[in-house]
């Protein structure tokens, strides 16, 4: 575990990246969310147009171009005909519980951040939940706490922590194999591996890389459209697409969380 | 295999699919909602009708539907705020004509999306007006999860239109705003225009079905 410890540590990152991210929009449903305090909603003089805040710092882009086409290419090789085996094998109702028990397992990141972010209420809440569901919910493979009781997934990642604390996105990195991020989620991916328990069940690399790519591909199944495809066929310039929706998307949730 | 295939695209997806369907369920009532609400009901009564059901009748189908999303959305506000500082510097003919183009984007782009409504449950949860804007909130259900879409409207000589929407955090207007940036900067109006218009063509040779 020692000598592979750093590689390791990217795989388990990545999973967790996965699995908290996954959940978003199981969340509490932003339906508070006030958008009319937005820059972008607000100041409507022309003038201000290109000076706006939320400008995105992406000195990286001809090298994020080039890992963007790919990604691309491994898409169309590689990640669609596994996902497609995948599904094929598995019914929904089994893929459905997998993801429940690989989210369920990852609670304690969610745990850690919230506290570590002084959102005491949702750290109970992820608290709460996990016990609900590792113990009615046979060790995470049925969600009662959601379904019976109304309690949605908390999530939280110390890429936002480190968010909340004040500390700056850096610049946009567009990973091979991960896609969008910066550096403060980088960093965030790298730290939320610690407190993942799979980090801590002294596992070898193999059987933490099939773990980890077993919650990727799962998580993937379950989503019905072929969103990748998708999105580049809405987008004029899918790069810049996603690029943006990565910021709205992870912007929008920090400001939600910084409201608490 | 990458983080992109997760669900903040799915979220934003299937919420720009999802956003011009209405609240079944009205839980409050103001005036942005109670403007928008007819509009919305109209769009469900086009998709749920059998005449209008089926590849036979998909232009009859979506030149219903784009005339009753037209009376709640503003496609030319979209469109002003989409280029930015270029409208200003445009031709009336010249907003005219992307006010088209951009209009017919955003019926390729969604309607097929459109179409597969299955008649989840819509409610409404949401308003909040500050000056001439207001935003509106509604949360479908999807895949067993809470899904809630913004509507952002602005307040058009007395009447509250649409001009974005808005899923988690995720701008519909903004994203193809960026996106339409360095198109701008590098090749002018005309090279934007030109690319739009390519676009749109694609959409009809393979069909706007997604």
């Amino acid at each position: 575990m020692r000598r592979n410890g750093l590689l390791l540590k990217f795989f388990l990152c990545f999973a967790v990246f996965q699995l908290h991210f996954g959940t978003v929009y199981a969340s509490e449903g932003n339906s508070d969310f006030d958008l009319l305090d937005d820059d972008f909603y607000q100041d409507d003089s022309q003038a201000d147009q290109d000076q706006i805040v939320y400008e995105i710092y992406d000195p990286l882009e001809p090298l994020n171009r080039v890992f963007f086409k790919v990604n691309d290419k491994l898409y169309y090789w590689v990640v669609r005909p596994v996902k497609k085996g995948y599904t094929a094998v598995l019914p929904y109702d089994v893929r459905y519980i997998f993801g429940n028990f690989f989210r369920n397992i990852a609670a304690p990141v969610r745990l850690v951040n919230n506290l570590l972010q002084g959102d005491f209420k949702d750290a109970g809440i992820v608290l709460y939940r996990f016990v609900i569901n590792t113990t009615m919910g046979v060790w995470g493979f049925g969600d009662p706490a959601e379904r019976e009781f109304g309690i949605a997934p908390r999530p939280a990642d110390f890429g936002q922590t480190l968010g909340k604390w004040g500390i700056g996105e850096g610049v946009y990195i567009y990973w091979p194999i991960i896609g969008p991020s910066n550096i403060r989620d980088t960093v965030g991916i790298l730290g939320d591996g610690y407190a993942h328990p799979i980090y801590f069940s002294g596992q070898g690399l193999a059987e933490n890389t099939v773990y980890y790519l077993e919650t990727k591909v799962n998580d993937m199944s379950l989503q019905e459209n072929d969103l990748y495809d998708e999105m580049k066929r809405i987008s004029i310039d899918p790069y810049v697409a996603i690029r943006q929706a990565y910021y709205d998307y992870r912007r929008g949730m920090l400001e939600d969380k910084k409201r608490k | 295999m990458r983080s992109y295939q997760n669900k903040m695209v799915a979220a934003v997806l299937v919420g720009f699919m999802l956003f011009f369907l209405p609240f079944s369920l009205s839980a409050n009532t103001g005036t942005a909602t109670e403007q928008l609400k007819p509009i919305l009901d109209k769009l469900v009564a086009i998709l749920s009708d059998p005449a209008l059901k089926g590849d036979e009748n998909k232009t009859a189908r979506r030149e219903k539907i784009m005339d009753s999303v037209k009376e709640g959305f503003d496609f030319r506000e979209m469109s002003r705020k989409v280029l930015g500082k270029t409208w200003n510097d445009i031709s009336e003919e010249q907003r005219d004509q992307f006010t088209e183009l951009m209009t017919k984007l955003l019926e390729n782009v969604y309607i097929g999306k459109l179409e597969s409504y299955t008649g989840q449950a819509i409610t409404f949860t949401g308003e909040r007006v500050k000056g001439d804007r207001a935003q509106v909130t509604t949360t479908i259900i999807h895949e067993g999860a809470e899904l809630p879409i913004h509507y952002i409207l602005y307040d058009k000589q007395g009447k509250w239109m649409v001009y974005d929407i808005n899923i988690e955090g995720v701008s519909l207007v903004r994203n193809y705003m960026e996106q339409f940036k360095s198109i701008l900067r590098t090749e002018k109006f005309e090279g934007l225009v030109k690319v739009i218009e390519d676009k749109n063509r694609s959409f009809e040779e393979n069909g706007t079905e997604g």
